[in-house]
């Protein structure tokens, strides 16, 4: 079991996946909200709102809902934005008002053929400013976790 | 699953409540009331945060003497482990379900904008 958090594997999520579409598409999926409401979130996660003020330095604010959970908000700021092979955008959960750990999600579209290939990297720690304490507080768990399950 | 390990995550994004499991992790059993000293918020907090906490099963109560202790909760830590393969989970799902959607996503979707944008006669 690796729960090392130093390690870049362990704050940094890499997904590719190949869609067989445009990468005009692939950024309207992500941006447009009539459509990411159709596909966020695993089956039986629904979206009862969404608002996204897609420009860089704008809002993003989602709600979550499943049958277990209840309502789960998540939220963020638009990073980058650069149609249609990149945007950047920050995520953290929001409980009872109160906005937490902040993660970096990256999408690059990139066409291959007449397919694109979808690589999104989200790293644990958003990076921004005054986040430094929170960085070292899952790097100090993570590694106290690792000991732990040893 | 899923749902669980978003509650996980949303429970732990709090400082506050990240700040009393790391704590736990660290020293084991806390009572309630040393667990509130390093913050400057009132008892009926704290205690709305440790709430939190059990809901989502990363800590648990049992009563020492007459004192409420609390402890961190391994199993659901363990299952936090991988908390990035959660993610991995949760958008891979979603990509599943894009690919549906990106199958039945009507072309004018796309170039109706594009040609608002425009501003083309």
């Amino acid at each position: 079991m690796n729960v090392d958090a130093k390690t870049n594997e362990d704050t940094t999520l890499v997904i590719e996946r190949k869609f067989q579409t445009s990468p005009e598409r692939l950024y309207e999926a992500w941006t447009n909200p009539e459509i990411l409401q159709k596909w966020w979130g695993p089956e039986g996660v629904t979206i009862p709102t969404l608002d996204l003020d897609v420009r860089e330095g704008g809002d993003w604010i989602t709600t979550f809902h499943s049958d277990q959970m209840g309502e789960r908000v998540v939220s963020g700021k638009y990073v980058t934005l650069d149609p249609p092979n990149r945007l950047v955008f920050t995520w953290g959960w929001i409980d009872n008002g109160t906005r937490g750990h902040e993660t970096m999600v990256e999408i690059v579209l990139l066409q291959v053929g007449d397919s694109t290939i979808m690589t999104l990297t989200q790293k644990a720690f958003a990076e921004m400013e005054h986040r430094d304490n929170h960085r070292f507080g899952w790097d100090s768990s993570f590694n106290k976790l690792g000991l732990i399950l040893k | 699953m899923q749902n669980n390990i978003m509650m996980t995550m949303a429970a732990l994004g709090d400082p506050t409540r990240f700040a009393i499991v790391e704590r736990l992790l660290k020293e084991g059993e806390v009572s309630a009331g040393d667990l509130a000293d390093p913050f400057s918020m009132s008892k009926p907090a704290i205690s709305r945060h440790l709430k939190v906490l059990e809901n989502a099963e990363l800590i648990e109560r049992r009563t020492k003497a007459q004192f409420r202790v609390f402890r961190a909760r391994p199993d659901t830590l363990k299952k936090m482990d991988s908390w990035l393969g959660k993610y991995r989970k949760f958008w891979e799902a979603s990509f599943d379900r894009l690919e549906e959607v990106l199958n039945d996503m009507p072309d004018t979707a796309i170039l109706e904008k594009k040609s608002a944008g425009d501003g083309e006669v």
